[in-house]
């Protein structure tokens, strides 16, 4: 059993002068800042007493030693506390190891602090672009503070980003930026031999809007949340969560008992709807529009509730730093607790029609395997590592909000394909019911808003997760001054899971590859921030205009 | 004028195409929400499909990103003539929250010709059936634009209310 003293202690001794100093900000987050030259080993040893990957985060510190920081963050899931390893490199070359090598998640990760703020990482095992546009010019790191939120270089005309070679004896199929089973633009090279996956690329952070920049240079703590919630149309609660709890934490502030369980009842009916949607589009991807049209018409109900309550269908405006902004009324919540009777009805009236349809099962049973050793090894989270037999959710792990104070089971099954994603949902739903009933018993009287003081302090770093729809969200703040964050991370919980796809789409049939993707939910404006994952490693190949078009009107067709 | 124009040309069923040059996922939601049983638009002959070449309406959702530009001017040029662009949403009418960050290029009618805008963050179910069925004539307009009184001399006003309607072009066009 870790606890912080003991990982504290570890890392002391097996990397004496490399662990330059040590802090605990709260009881359950550990700060330690390294050498970065030593990254690669103590990441390594982190990983093997047992943490998690999350993500990384990079920031801009020139103003002040002339350095980058690089701060990679660990959960420790059953031990309830989370480790930022924190390093910096020089301004002019800077140089760190790379950690994707034995933690293929932070792939991503570094590959975006390349783009963003120029880092270089060593032994990083693809290199490529990830997250600005392909014309964008060498050079130009948007998140340093020198350049500005609205600069703008002009368009190339012949960029195009370079797809991985496909392997030997396959065929490279196309799928997007617009496709009819994508909701959002992305694109995907398949390549299959006959009907069967053997690998595939990704370019996706298409909708990549800069909302991190425009929040550190243009806004202030107060109005970041309302820009949280827009950062997606269905997790938007979550985000502003997230968010103002990574605040809260920072700075020391303490909200109200009343407005936590506000939040904790805002998150769980986003639960609720977000998995009917998605219920809804996973029938629609393997054809059963059936299952579409019922569970939309289900969710209706929660969204006119939400309009009701808040005033929108979505992106509530609810949440800011010290509390909440509505109150529930009595008459909201008698109408509260009849939508969650109505519901349960509903619910299991669709459980039973879903989980008793043979063509659900023959659409999913079996489909997107992938093992629970592979899913710990590429730190998935939420409901799809939970159909693999991983125990993780961050209202049990890491309690926020009232999620101490009620109960509720963690719906874990081990079928590992995309049919227990399926059924982890479901019983999710009926769990969201029992929380909210639980929070509308024991909420306590009393104000819903905290005072929030002029001035909070400056650089203190937090990270928080908050258990979202489709997994962990995890928010990194450092608090800076001018009242705006020095530094706002959000990392979605599609960020893991998109990287995870090129495993569970191995050996799988083409046609299944709607309901794969599906079934971790994807949400790539979350994410968006283009991505490319590669299964074979292959050499890279140089796809030329000509070539790109051809492609692009073959997908147009 | 540009609605009887449309009452001619789209007189049957209308074929929608959705792009999301780089939404949130709300307006996309919302679109997807239409067809569901409460709403229904199928009953007015409106069907979602997947390709822009079946298409007579193009649904444009989202601040256009610098990525999704070329994409989206591409498929508006496979939609076949006549064509109807509808915006739906704050983001693609003008940029929404992010108009001017470094990847965002603005709202959709800085990639193509959008006929109509429905705003919103996100639209309403209803405010999109509102908007489409205005476009087609359908309904009959139950706002129009209105300029904020002055506190000046009355007479100031009224000249100004009037020179404004001649100038305004687009005005003389929804008055039909």
């Amino acid at each position: 059993m870790n606890t912080i003293e003991s990982v504290t202690q570890t890392l002391k001794s097996k990397f004496g002068d490399a662990v330059k100093a040590t802090e605990t900000p709260t009881g359950n987050r550990l700060v330690v800042d390294i050498d970065g030259a030593k990254v690669k080993d103590v990441s390594k040893e982190i990983m093997s007493l047992g943490a998690r990957y999350m993500v990384s985060i990079g920031y801009d510190n020139i103003s002040r030693d002339n350095t980058l920081g690089l701060i990679h963050t660990y959960a420790f899931d059953k031990e309830q506390f989370a480790l930022m390893l924190r390093m910096s490199a020089p301004a002019d070359n800077p140089v760190l190891d790379s950690i994707t090598p034995d933690t293929p998640n932070a792939g991503w990760s570094e590959r975006e602090y390349q783009d963003l703020l120029g880092f270089k990482f060593q032994g990083h095992p693809k290199p490529k672009k990830l997250v600005t546009a392909d014309d964008w010019p060498d050079g130009i790191y948007p998140l340093r503070k020198d350049v500005p939120h609205n600069l703008v270089p002009p368009a190339a005309e012949d960029v195009a980003y370079q797809l991985d070679e496909a392997p030997p004896g396959t065929t490279t199929i196309p799928i997007g930026p617009f496709h009819s089973s994508l909701h959002e633009p992305n694109h995907w090279a398949l390549y299959v031999d006959g009907e069967t996956i053997k690998g595939c690329d990704y370019r996706g952070f298409m909708t990549h809007r800069g909302i991190e920049k425009l929040c550190q240079t243009q806004l202030s703590y107060n109005e970041i949340p309302f820009v949280a919630e827009r950062i997606c149309g269905i997790c938007g609660s979550v985000h502003a969560c997230c968010y103002a709890q990574a605040v809260e934490a920072a700075t020391g502030l303490v909200i109200p008992k009343r407005a936590e369980f506000i939040r904790t009842i805002m998150l769980e009916i986003e639960r609720l709807h977000s998995h009917l949607l998605w219920l809804g589009v996973a029938g629609h991807l393997i054809g059963f529009d059936t299952v579409f049209m019922q569970a939309w018409r289900v969710r209706e109900q929660i969204m006119w509730f939400c309009e009701k309550l808040t005033g929108n269908r979505k992106t509530y405006g609810m949440i800011i730093i010290g509390g909440v902004r509505r109150d529930i009324t009595p008459e909201i919540r008698s109408e509260l607790e009849t939508i969650c009777k109505n519901l349960e009805k509903e619910i299991t009236t669709i459980h039973k029609a879903v989980a008793g349809d043979t063509a659900i099962h023959k659409r999913t049973k079996g489909v997107g395997y992938i093992s629970k050793e592979d899913t710990i090894k590429w730190s998935l989270v939420g409901p799809v590592a939970r159909a693999r037999g991983v125990d993780i959710d961050a209202r049990k792990d890491h309690p926020y909000a009232s999620y101490g104070e009620v109960k509720f089971d963690v719906p874990v099954v081990d079928s590992c394909d995309v049919w227990a994603t399926v059924l982890v949902r479901i019983l999710e739903m009926y769990e969201a019911i029992k929380i909210i009933r639980q929070c509308l018993q024991k909420m306590p009287e009393g104000p819903i808003l905290l005072e929030v003081p002029e001035a909070l302090p400056a650089f203190k770093h937090m990270v928080m997760m908050v258990e979202a729809p489709r997994g962990e969200a995890t928010h990194y703040v450092i608090t800076g001054e001018e009242n705006r964050p020095e530094r706002w991370r959000v990392r979605a919980p599609t960020y893991p899971n998109l990287q995870g796809v090129p495993s569970m789409l191995m050996d799988n049939q083409f046609a299944d590859f709607p309901i794969i993707l599906g079934s971790i939910d994807p949400c790539f404006s979350c994410t968006d921030r283009v991505a490319v994952v590669d299964v074979r490693t292959g050499r890279k190949s140089l796809v030329g205009k000509r070539e790109l078009e051809e492609l692009s009107r073959k997908y147009k067709k | 004028m540009l609605s009887k124009l449309s009452k001619k040309m789209f007189a049957k069923s209308l074929w929608v195409y959705h792009c999301n040059s780089g939404a949130c996922n709300g307006c996309d939601i919302e679109i997807l929400n239409v067809l569901t049983p409460y709403y229904d638009v199928e009953r007015f002959g409106i069907k979602l499909v997947g390709s822009p070449r079946h298409a007579d309406v193009m649904l444009l959702s989202g601040a256009v990103t610098r990525p999704t530009l070329p994409l989206v001017k591409k498929a508006y040029e496979a939609i076949p003539e006549p064509k109807l662009v509808f915006g739906i949403g704050s983001c693609a009418t003008g940029g929404g929250c992010w108009f001017d960050t470094y990847n965002v290029t603005g709202g959709g009618d800085k990639a193509i010709p959008v006929n109509y805008f429905i705003p919103g963050c996100p639209t309403k179910p209803e405010a999109i059936i509102y908007g489409v069925a205005l476009a087609l004539g359908l309904v009959d307009k139950q706002a129009s634009p209105y300029e904020l009184k002055q506190m000046e001399f009355p007479i100031d006003a009224y000249e100004r209310k009037k020179a404004w309607e001649e100038r305004n072009v687009i005005y003389q066009l929804i008055k039909d």
